[in-house]
Formats: structure tokens, sequence, C-alpha cells
């Protein structure tokens, strides 16, 4: 409904320019798209507003330019008319003929709330307007202040006329005579679907001597009455009807008949004048001759099958009887769906096509009539060779208006709905025999042709454009799904086999930067395409950083920041590289979640200037998670390079930071260490020192690690295992793997690295090989561990590092290989110790929860406190992990 | 048992309800329909229940206003089916099973078997509806044998059926039904006494059928129903050749009933059949008028009674004789009898009336009458106007009224016609169905006509020139019809008898024109020619004797003169359209002044 609506109101824009009261109507029988459609025109009144009405369902919407109003009656509507001084409006629905005013119904529409954007206001029409209570009523008529009500009975066709009032008044219609005619079978079209409603039109006979007659007609025109050439108006309808100047109103039923009735004839019947044996689709006049341009010379009925007949007079009858009236059918290509004439031609839509019908090249063409011996035949092989317009979808044609220019405009409601003005050039008037004219116009008709194969040229090109286009979006969209259901079904296998990777996924490296003096974490995204499929224009990668855990201080402000890079193309194998800044120094809001998605808006497959249209779709997109990195401690620590300070190294140099001197950095470090451990016993008093430390078996490590790292040998030697220990921490980068670059390799050469935690603690990270004995069973069994100690004097360096570590660990334990757990023997009494512990310390937290639940007793200080106790007494005894 | 009563006293009220609000506006066809359907439905819950003696009473009132409804939308096979079923429902209590061949032995049978129930009075009330609806489908003998009307008369005069009819409607508890039964027998015995009356009349037993409608008088009934008793007995006693006093009931009628126009219609019927002329003029002047009035055709009694005369009296004997012309046609009579009488100028005045009549844009109060079966073809009532005028002397007007019949008839006129033989044509082939033959041939007439009446106005001008033109272009049209075989009877109104009449008024007139100019041997072959087509033409006898006296030709001229005079005056003119009368308009020969010159002649 509120489609219908949107597009009548922009129908305004060019019918504001040519005639412009359109009064138009739509009925949509039982809601399908049996749709039956009538046009009528009338001429500038005083206000130049189009407006428009129009009937769908049970519903008449009307649109005056500035307002617009529907109303809902009762029952389907099956016809409107509307009164010749536009304020009154004729509907017939299923209980009988209702009569609304303009005026009435303005102020209805205007003292109901509605909003611009809510659409139009809704007016139900009371039964007092009721004012002519009959039933199926199917075609209305106005002539002069007769109501001409069409409905169809039992066994006939009831043509009742009814006086109207002067004024809407609520009160019902005077029935002046009603006629009948019996109904008669229409055969086969009985049953199939729609049902063609009667077409009633009148005819006026012209006056003989009009010489003002381009006014007369115009304003006749305008009440869709037409004027007939009198001599035809006689022939058809007999002499009475012309004396008393009686208008004619003619009936096209869906039987086929044709049936007319003097109105103001007293003792007239409804008589049938000629039977078409279809449904009549359409009655209009037309001028065919120029000779008398105020009267149409000829009547033309046009079936729903495709029969044409013209009536025209005929000078000279068979056995000499004077004039006569001829009766001249013609079949076209139907079904005709609607029709409309003007002077000369007859247009006709099929459905499919629009065709116009030149009518002047029949017996009234002067050639024709001198040879009076045969004039059907050439007329019916003229009339059946239509021109197309290539114009689809007609579904109803307002009557042709001739602009200035000549051009003829067609109005026609296309059957979704569209509202088309149809413009036609101008056409030269061809007559048959073109070898007589001269040579002139033999040129300009050539130009004509070559002017329309330019038109068509056109038109295909532009076809052609748009298909190109729309293969292009469809190619664009498949490549898409191909993308979407590759990355949904790795998301799904992902569930079972862990360990396999998505053909396209993201990788992420670390670095620190120092920009104005600040020091930052950059996070590098790359993403890699080894999927068989171009990432196309309109993807956009985007990235989401948000921190695990955060500090309850910190509120919510710290959660995620989102970072999004729209990207052109990614063809297979290639490798997008994106970086975004991670964290600043200070920040230890670690560890942090980033998690990566492929992102395709739906607007980037079409036009801007399309997508303008459719403001629902530049929301719509679809969104493919890819994989989620975690970037922890050890990611965020700077390493203390042995011949730069930290402090002192800037940005440019960060690639080049870590010389390969290893001598120098053994040394460096060794004397770190020992300094700091002078440094420890000194700071002991001022600030405490805390560490951590986790046991590794060594056998696991050389198991793994060989794996994992290039292998160095076939046995690595302690020493070594402790170095490639934290090579291996220190440098694996979110995403796993590592970078292939050299240069940010960071070569380590002792089994002790001090680094720079994120928030500027210092930070000593070291591995030696141990040996843990299982000494109560007094055997001899012993395993091999390393162990990695974390000291720092933040606590919260201490615990971001054991946290990264021990994660780091457990991945390498989840891809380590079977037999290494097999040949694990188990250490049943370190781990009973350990798990005694675990209860000990498990009660203590519970006990100063349940004290800092309750509020009493303990102090907040009191009670970190004596959770900082146990959770160092958690780190005390490592356990080993094999 | 207090469900039942509970249900009922719901039910009671709901009827009651309905009622109600049918009373508030009956009129309109969309509530009738929609009280209709609510009858249906109650009646449909009260009969969902079985047959109990206590709900025997609502059942059948219910029954009552459904089948009201039902008859008034003149469903009467429905209501039918309604009640036999109703009271074989109704009779099942009593063990009675009427099984019956036919309705009057269905009914027979059922009120014996309820004479003496509680329930008697109900059924009564619906053999009311059973006769009304008899009378409505013309059943009339099926009412007499069944003397419905003294069978229901007892039920009505009953005394205490009325005490407790009347205590009902006091109670709310008691059923009320739409019409009042008492009432319905009223209207059903005026009724059936007038369907039967008009019935008697068809069959020429109008002695019967006075006495009757002499009973019916006495009734109580509405107006309208009392105007058409004495209407009836007004036409019983035309029949039965007493027509002064046909005229005495006539004017009952109308007092009676002051919208009876059919009244109006007979009594001037009987006027002209009297050779009243001035009274028939009068009558038809009234009724004109009466015509005219807005509400003349709508009978007014439909308001009082929910059963309108119309849906009972429907018979086919009875509707013909309330068939009153429409107003067109009366003022076309009015007209033709104001020209053809003396009042000239009255005449033309409601010939131009009439014409406005039929030219008014929106014909006020006139209805378009789908049949209207006494009014000629608008051609000729152009050229009767146009004879009116030239009667009134107002040629000019005439000649307007003659441009535009030839205007419009000019351009279809045909070559050459054949007149056939009417006897050769079958009787199916009426006007309408004939192909434009016949048509060519009356335009041809009309044409012809308008070119002799406009030769007669230029006559009347002393604008000798002209009429002979005019005559001539008339003979000119003339002669294009060939006539198919030659020996064609001359009937009376037919297409050969109006050809032969106007060629030789055409030629007469012609013949005098040419006197005038002293053409006189023209003349002389026009004169004579003239009476050769149209031996009875009274101006072209005695101007052919002017002619022939003129010429020296005396013998001859006093023997044409005393051939014409012998002539029976306008014998042959009774039933001819105005405009194919002789002009009395044209330069005249006064009779005495040739029987004296006769005289001087002396016998020779």
């Amino acid at each position: 409904m509120r489609a219908t609506l949107s597009f009548l109101s922009s129908v305004n824009k060019p019918t504001g320019r040519s005639p412009s009261v359109l009064f138009l109507g739509v009925v949509v029988m039982e809601g399908r798209c049996a749709v039956e459609t009538w046009a009528e025109f009338g001429f500038p009144d005083a206000s130049r507003t189009p407006r428009i009405t129009c009937a769908r369902g049970t519903d008449v919407f009307i649109c005056t330019g500035s307002d617009e109003a529907v109303l809902q009656f009762p029952s389907p509507v099956s016809d409107l008319v509307e009164s010749h001084d536009k304020q009154l409006l004729y509907v017939s629905c299923g209980s009988g003929v209702y009569c609304v005013s303009f005026p009435f119904l303005l102020s209805r529409a205007q003292s109901s709330p509605a909003d611009a954007c809510s659409g139009p206001a809704e007016v139900k029409v009371p039964s007092e307007f009721l004012v002519v209570e009959q039933e199926s009523v199917s075609s209305l008529l106005l002539v002069g202040s007769v109501l001409l009500v069409l409905s169809q009975r039992d066994a006939s066709w009831l043509l009742s006329l009814y006086k109207t009032a002067k004024e809407a008044q609520c009160s019902s219609y005077e029935m002046l005579s009603s006629f009948s005619l019996p109904l008669v079978s229409s055969g086969d079209t009985e049953g199939t679907g729609m049902r063609r409603r009667p077409v009633l039109t009148c005819v006026h006979s012209g006056e003989p001597k009009s010489q003002s007659s381009s006014s007369a007609s115009s304003s006749t025109l305008a009440d869709s009455h037409f004027q007939l050439d009198p001599v035809l108006f006689k022939l058809l309808f007999g002499i009475e009807a012309a004396l008393a100047k009686s208008p004619v109103v003619l009936c096209g039923l869906p039987d086929g008949r044709l049936c007319f009735l003097p109105l103001r004839l007293p003792g007239a019947r409804l008589r049938v004048l000629h039977s078409l044996e279809e449904p009549v689709a359409f009655v209009g006049l037309s001028v065919v001759e120029e000779t008398c341009p105020g009267h149409a010379k000829c009547l033309v009925v046009v079936g729903e099958q495709g029969r044409v007949v013209l009536m025209k007079t005929v000078k000279g009858g068979p056995e000499g009887g004077g004039t006569t009236a001829g009766f001249i059918e013609a079949c076209v290509a139907g079904p005709v769906v609607c029709g409309s004439v003007d002077k000369h031609r007859l247009y006709y839509s099929t459905g499919s096509d629009l065709l116009v019908l030149d009518l002047s090249v029949g017996p009234s063409g002067r050639e024709s009539r001198e040879r009076d011996d045969d004039t059907s035949s050439p007329t019916a092989a003229a009339l059946t060779r239509p021109n197309s317009l290539n114009v689809c979808r007609v579904m109803a044609l307002a009557a042709p208006a001739h602009n200035n220019a000549g051009e003829v405009q067609l109005l026609g409601l296309s059957v979704r709905g569209q509202l088309q003005a149809i413009v036609l050039p101008v056409v030269e008037r061809r007559d048959e025999a073109l070898s007589n004219q001269p040579s002139a116009q033999v040129g300009r008709s050539v130009g004509d042709l070559l002017s329309a194969i330019g038109d068509v040229c056109q038109r295909v090109s532009v076809l052609k454009n748009a298909i190109k286009d729309k293969n292009q979006i469809l190619r664009h969209l498949n490549q898409v799904l191909n993308v979407s259901f590759l990355l949904i079904a790795s998301t799904n296998s992902e569930e079972h086999r862990p360990g396999q990777e998505k053909p396209i996924r993201c990788r992420a490296l670390t670095r620190w930067s120092r920009l104005l003096q600040k020091d930052s974490l950059n996070l590098t995204c790359v993403l890699d395409n080894s999927s068989p499929y171009v990432l196309e224009q309109g993807w956009t990668l985007s990235v989401t950083v948000f921190p695990v855990s955060y500090s309850p201080g910190a509120g919510e402000e710290s959660s995620s920041t989102n970072f999004s890079f729209p990207f052109n193309y990614l063809h297979p194998g290639e490798t997008l590289e994106v970086s975004l800044p991670l964290a600043a120094a200070g920040d230890t809001s670690f560890p942090m979640r980033v998690s990566c998605s492929l992102i395709f808006s739906l607007s980037s497959l079409l036009r801007e200037e399309e997508t303008i249209h459719l403001p629902g779709l530049q929301r719509s997109c679809i969104s493919l998670p890819l994989n989620t990195l975690t970037v922890d401690w050890l990611h965020a620590l700077q390493v203390n390079n042995p011949t730069t300070h930290p402090i002192n190294r800037n940005a440019t140099s960060q690639s080049n930071h870590y010389p390969t001197d290893t001598v120098k950095a053994f040394l460096s470090s060794h004397r770190t260490r020992c300094s700091g451990r002078g440094e420890s016993g000194e700071k002991k008093a001022e600030r405490e020192q805390h560490s951590a430390r986790i046991r590794v078996s060594s056998e696991l490590l050389r198991d793994t690690l060989v794996d994992t790292l290039e292998p160095q040998g076939p046995k690595l030697s302690s020493e070594n295992l402790c170095i490639s220990l934290l090579d291996w921490l220190l440098s694996e980068h979110p995403g796993g793997g590592k970078i292939g670059q050299q240069g940010d390799r960071i070569a380590l050469s002792s089994s002790c690295v001090h680094a720079r935690g994120p928030n500027g603690d210092s930070v000593k990270l070291s591995a030696k090989e141990v040996h843990v004995g299982e000494e109560s069973t007094g055997k001899e069994e012993h395993l091999s561990a390393v162990e990695v100690q974390l000291d720092s004097s933040s606590i919260a360096t201490v615990c971001g590092l054991h946290h990264a570590v021990l994660s780091r660990i457990q991945a390498l334990l989840q891809s380590a290989p079977e037999r290494t757990a097999s040949t694990v023997r188990v250490q049943s009494l370190g781990l009973r110790e350990a798990l005694k512990r675990a209860e000990r310390l498990s009660e203590q937290i519970q006990q100063s929860r349940i004290s800092g639940a309750f509020g009493m007793g303990t102090s907040t200080g009191q009670m970190s406190r004596s959770l900082l106790a146990v959770y160092k007494e958690l780190r005390e005894n490592p356990l080993l992990i094999i | 048992m207090y469900q039942p009563t509970c249900l009922l006293n719901t039910w009671v009220q709901e009827n009651n309800e309905l009622v109600k609000k049918w009373k508030v506006r009956s009129r309109a066809q969309t509530h009738l329909r929609w009280c209709s359907s609510e009858f249906y439905k109650l009646l449909r819950k009260t009969q969902g229940v079985p047959p109990h003696p206590d709900h025997v009473h609502l059942e059948l009132s219910v029954v009552y206003n459904a089948c009201v409804c039902a008859t008034v939308q003149s469903q009467f096979t429905e209501a039918q089916l309604l009640l036999t079923q109703a009271i074989q429902r109704a009779l099942q209590m009593t063990s009675d099973d009427p099984v019956a061949p036919d309705l009057p032995a269905f009914w027979r049978k059922v009120l014996r078997s309820v004479v003496n129930t509680a329930f008697n009075s109900c059924v009564l009330d619906l053999l009311c509806l059973q006769w009304a609806m008899w009378l409505a489908t013309c059943q009339l003998k099926t009412i007499q044998e069944f003397k419905l009307s003294s069978l229901v008369e007892t039920r009505g005069a009953g005394v205490g059926d009325d005490k407790r009819s009347e205590a009902r409607g006091k109670t709310s508890d008691a059923p009320l039904l739409v019409t009042d039964p008492r009432r319905l027998v009223e209207l059903l015995q005026i009724c059936t006494s007038i369907a039967q009356g008009a019935e008697r009349l068809s069959e020429d037993q109008s002695s019967e059928a006075l006495s009757g409608l002499q009973k019916a008088s006495s009734l109580p009934a509405p107006r309208t129903l009392v105007a058409y008793v004495h209407l009836l007995s007004g036409s019983c006693l035309s029949h039965m050749n007493c027509p002064q006093m046909a005229l005495q009931c006539y004017r009952k009628a109308l007092e009676t009933d002051s919208c009876c126009v059919c009244a109006l219609y007979q009594s001037m019927l009987i006027y002209r059949q009297l050779g009243n002329t001035q009274a028939e003029i009068q009558a038809l002047r009234l009724l004109h008028s009466m015509l005219m009035l807005p509400s003349a055709t709508v009978p007014a009694l439909a308001g009082t009674h929910l059963f309108s005369p119309s849906l009972l009296l429907c018979s086919q004997s009875l509707s013909s004789l309330l068939l009153v012309p429409s107003a067109l046609s009366v003022l076309h009579n009015l007209a033709l009898k104001c020209a053809l009488h003396g009042r000239v100028s009255e005449g033309v005045e409601h010939y131009l009336d009439l014409l406005a009549a039929l030219h008014s844009e929106d014909q006020h109060g006139v209805r378009v009458y789908a049949e209207a079966p006494r009014l000629p073809r608008l051609p000729e009532l152009y050229l009767e106007a146009g004879a009116a005028l030239l009667m009134a002397r107002r040629s000019a007007d005439c000649m307007a009224l003659c441009n535009e019949v030839i205007s419009t008839t000019l351009e279809l006129l045909p070559e050459r016609l054949v007149l056939e033989d009417p006897e050769e044509r079958s009787e199916a082939e009426t006007r309408d169905v004939t192909a434009e033959g016949e048509d060519k041939m009356a335009m041809l007439l009309w044409a012809g006509a308008a070119y002799l009446l406009q030769g007669h106005c230029h006559t009347h001008l002393k604008d000798w020139k002209q009429a002979v033109n005019h005559f001539t272009r008339c003979i000119n049209l003339l002669v294009k019809v060939r006539c198919k075989k030659t020996d064609m009877v001359v009937k009376q109104g037919s297409d050969l008898c109006v050809l032969q009449r106007l060629k030789g008024l055409s030629l007469a007139g012609r013949g005098i024109a040419f006197t005038q100019t002293n053409h006189l041997r023209e003349a002389l072959r026009d004169l004579l020619l003239s009476l050769q087509a149209f031996p009875e033409c009274v101006g072209a006898g005695l101007w052919c004797g002017e002619v022939l006296w003129r010429l020296g030709r005396r013998q001859e001229a006093v023997a044409c003169w005393e051939k014409t005079w012998s002539f029976t005056t306008q014998s042959s003119a009774e039933g001819l359209p105005l405009y194919l009368r002789e002009p009395q308009s044209g330069p005249l020969l006064d009779s005495k002044e040739l029987r004296h010159r006769i005289q001087e002649l002396g016998p020779t």
C-alpha cells in the first residue's frame, strides 16, 4: 500500500506540466495481480495541482498534490468516476455506489492526526454516503446529472439511471429508469480468471456547424465524452437520437456485445449495435481524417483477443442507397489489455508490448475511396501491421496528449505500478504510396528511420551495460559467498581438529616503537590469504583488541578497541600487513586478545547512486570471524640489549637493536646479573623482590623444542636447552609461528635475560637445569628439569610473566607428542604434597573471602596481604611440568 | 427445569429486541436483510432444542417474524419452506404428522389437529402469512377454495383471543411480532377482493366482480386500496355500458385518494368514448399535471404498512388496469387534441412544451420510461408540432422545425428505394429488427413531409416561388420510391398510403401555387396528378375546377366541383397524423361563390 502511494506521489512531477488533473484508478481484485485499470484525463482548471485517485482493494487513495488521503470502503471497489466539477467522487463497491465530496474528504483527512511521514490520512467512508443501493455494480458513468450504474444480475445486465443531487447529500438518489439486457453466456471466457469490467462511454453527436471546433472538442474530450460525426452518429444510433440531441451511452460487455442506449429518448431501449464475440476491451473515437477536425469520424472497438472493429461512414452503399455505416473488422495480435486512441492512431498494450496502429490508412484514405469495389481488404491488411513501441507491461493508458512540439505523450501504468510517461517522437504520417512522395519527404523519413536506429542503438548499449554490471555484481557476490562458506566450514571443522589452520588467517607481531618521547607497543597484523579465492573490493579487515581481564579499578572503560582496514584486492597467496597501536608504555592491561574478522559490506556491490535508494543496504554486511590472537606479557617485554640501554633506544633503530655480539652480551648479562644480585641485596630493605619459578622437564623440552625450534643438533646440551627455551619464550609471536626475518630474531647468548616490562619495571628471566629427585623414596630416580625463574620488583610483572610462560608451556604440552607422556614417572609424593598444600591454601583463600565478604575482622589491607602470601606460597614450590 | 425457562426468556428478549430494532427503521433494504438474517439465526437457536410445549409459542412467533421478513423481500420459496417445516415441528408434539400431497390439504389437516391446542392462534397467524404468499403469487383459486377470509375472521373476532393478545402486548415476557396479525388480515382481505375483482373483470364477469367489490368497499382499508376498489367498480360499470355510473365511481376513487391517476385516466378514456372533447382535454390536462407531481407514481401507502400493495397485488389483469401512460405521452395526446379541436394556440404551446421536455438536459420529474408505447417517433412529433404551428400561423417557427428534420435526414436519404408490400414481410420482423430499408423509407417520408410543410408555409406567406420550390423538392423525393408491385392495396396508415397522400398534397400545393402565378397549364397538370394520387383531396378538386373554369372549360369545372363536394370531408383523415391533413391556411375558394357561379352558368 505504501509503495503504491509513494509511486503515486513521485508521479506528480511528470504530470505537473502536462494536462493537469489526472484521474486514475486501479482496482485490484482479490488481491492478486488481476488488475483492472482505467485512466481519465481532465484539463486544467484553476488549480494546476495534479490529483490522483487510485483504488485498490477496498481502499481508494486520493492525492491532490499536497494532501493525500485513503478512503476505506466496506467492500472491494469496482469502479470510480469523478463528477464534472471535480467536487464529487462516485465509487462503486459491493454494496452500492458511494458519493464522496472532496471538500469533506480533505477536511476529514486534515483533521485526522496523521504525520507526513506515517502515510496519508485514512478515512473510513460512512454508510451515509451510500447514494445508490445496488449490488454487484461493475461500472459507472456520469452523463450530465445522470449517474449510470451497470450491474450484473442473475440473468441480465442492468443499466440503471439515477438522478444525482447537486451537493453530496446523504440521501439515496432517485432512480429514473433502468434497462436490462439478458445475459448471454460468454463461453470460454467465463471461467478463465479475470473478468473484464464492462466498458461504459458516452458519445455525443457533433454539431454540424462547429467553427470553433478545436475548443469544443477539447472541452468535450475533457468530459471523456466524445463527439461523433453527426452522419455516423445518425447511421449508428438512429435519427431520433440525433434529433433529440441525446447523448448515447455505449456499453461494451464482457460477452462481446456492444450496446447503445440513447439517454434522452423516450421509449429507447438498450440495443445491441455489434457483437465482437470476445470481451470488449476498449471503445473509443478517432478522427481519422483531417478534413473535419472537430468530430471523430470513426468509432473504434477493440476486443480482448485483438479484434478491431472500425465503424465508419461509407458513401454509396451496396445498392446505391446513400451513405451507410461500414463495419471494418481486422485482427491484431492479442491479448489487448488496454487501449487508447488519438486523432489517427490506436495505441494498445498486449501486456508485453505497447503497439500503435495507424487507423488512417483505412478506406477513408483518398486512394481507396476511388476504388470502391474492394474497400475492406486493403484496410484489414493495413490494420494488421501495428508498430511496436517497445514498452512492456502497460496495464492502462491515459488519453494521449499532444504537446507543442507535436510529440505524443502517453501515460501508462505498468503492472508493477509505475506510471510511465511515454513520449513518442514526431512521426510524419506516411501514406501507403511512399513512392509518390517527393524526395525531400523520403529523405526526411530516411532520417527519421536513422535516428530511430540510433535511438535503438543507444538503448541497446545502455541495456548491455546494465547486464554487464549485473554480471559483475553476481561474480563478485559469488566470490564473497565462496569465501564465506570456506571460513564457516573451517570454523566448524576447527572444533574437531584444532590443529588445522584456517586458509585465511591472521598472524601478528609486536614491536615497541618510540614516538614523541613515548614508547608504545605496536601490533602488526598480517592477513594471510592462502585460500584459492580472491578477496575483492568491499572486504574490510576488522581487528578488535580487548584485554582478557581488567582490574576492577579500571572499570569498563578499558574495553575493546576496534580497527578496521578496508582493502581492495588480495589474491591467493598474498598477504596484507596492517599495524595498529596496542598499548602505550605503562599500560599493564596484558594479556590482550586480538580478534580478527573479515567484513563484507553489501553496499559495495552496487554503485553509490544505487545505494542511496536502499538505505537498509548500507548497514547490512557479512561478518566472518577469522582467528583470535593473544598478546601476553612475554610479547610485551622489551629485552635489554647489552649494548644499548633500553631507554636510549629509538624507534628507528628498533630493527637492528639486537647485535649479535654474543660475548658482549654474555658479559653484560653476567655483569648485570651480578650487579642485580648486589642491588637486590641492597634494595631488600626498601623494595621487595618477587620471583616465580616454573619447572619443565627437559626431556619434554628436548622433544618439543626440537620440533618447534630449528634443530641445533641431535641432542641439546643443558645450557643450550635453557637458552633455546628462553629464546622460544621470547621470540614467538602472537598467532603462532615465528617471523622469518633474521633481523627480528633475538639472539640469546646466555640463559639469563634482562628485560623491561611494559610498565617499565625491569625483569630478569633465567633458566637453569635442575635435577628433581624423589628423596623420600630414596630411589635414584630423578628427572632433569629446566627451571625458569622470573624475578622482578613488580609483582604485577611477575604475575603476568608467570601466567604468560605457563600458558605458553601449556600450549607446548598440547602439541607435545604422546610418547613423552608415557615415559613420565609420576611423582606421587610430590603431587600429594602439592595437593595438600593446595588444599590448605584454598582453605585460606576461602577464609579470607568469607571474612572479606562479611567485612569484619580484617581490613582490606590485611586481606590483600594474606592473599598475597597465599599467592607467593603457590609460586614457591612449582610442580615439575613433564 | 430451570435452564429451559431461562433460555426461553433470553430468546424471547432477543426476539423482542429485534422487533424493536426492526420498527425503528424498517424501510431500508439493507436493514431488512439484516433483520431477516438475525431472525433466521434466532430461529436456528430455538429449533436447536427438541420441541417442547413451552417453547412452541416463542418458536412460532420467531417463525412468523422470519417469514414476514422473507415475504416482504419476495423470497416466497424460502418463506414457504420455513413455514411448513416449523408447523410440522410444532405438530410433532401432538403426535400428528400431517403428510399431505398439497398445501391446502396440509393446512386443513393442521387446522384440524390444532383446533383445541394452546397454539391455535399462532398457527392461524401463520396461516395469514400463507394467505399473503398465495396472494402474492396470484393463487386466487386456492384462496377462494380455502375460504380463508371467513376462517381467519372467526379468529380475529374471537373475544378471548383479543384479550390475550392485548395482554401479550403488555407483558414483556411474551414474544412480539413485527406486524399485527389483525392488521394483516384486514389488508389481505381487501387485497384479495381487489385481485379477485380484477380477475373477474378480465374474464368478462363484470357483474360478479361488481358485487364482490361492493362488499369490499365497506371493509376497513387504507385509502389507496379503497380507491382501487372504486376504480375497479368503475371499470366494471364501463364494461357494462354504464359510462355515467363509471364516471361516478372514478370520481369517488379520486375523492378517496387524490393520487389515483389511473382513475383520472380511465375517466378521460370514457370522455373520449362519449365524444366529449372538452371534458377529455380537461381530463388530459389534469392528468398531465398530476403526473408531473414528484410523488405521483410512488404510492404513499408504503410508509404505514410493511406489506406494500404492490407486493400483494401483482396480478397481470390488475396491473393492466392500473397502467397509465407516461407524462410525455399524455402531453402529446393533449397537444394533439387541442390542435384538432380548435384550441390551436393551446395545442401549439403543449407541443412546444413536449419538445422542450424531450430536450431538457436533466429531465426534472419526467422519468424516462422504458416503455412509452403511445408516443410517436421523434421526427413525427417535430412534424406534428410544425403542422400545429402552421395552423397557428407561425410559419417561421414551423419552417425552423422542418429544417431540423430535413437537416437530420438529408444526408442519409437514399437515391432509390423499393417499397415492399408489408404483407409479404413476416410478422416476426418488427420495426427494430428489420434492416435499414424501413428506416430509410420512414426517413424519406419524414423529409418529404417536412418539405411539404415548408411549402405550405411559403404558400401561407404568399411566397409562391419558394412554395413551388419546396413542393418540387418534396415531389422529387417521393418519386425515388418505386413500388415492387403495381397493384398494392393502399391501407390506412401504411407507408404507401402516406406516400400517396404526400404526393397528392404536394402536387396540389404546387398546382395552387402555379395557379396563383397564373401558370394555368402547369397548375392543371399538377392538380390532375394530385387527384390521381389522392382522389379525396378537397383542395385539389376545388382548385382543379377553378383552373378549368379559368381555362374556359366550365362544364368540366362544374363536374369537378360537384364531385369534390360529394366527398365526406375529413372522413379518412381521422387516423392520420396532423401533418398529413389538408392545410386550412392556403388560399381558399368560397364554396358559396362557386355554387353561385354554377347557378349563373345555369343548366346547360
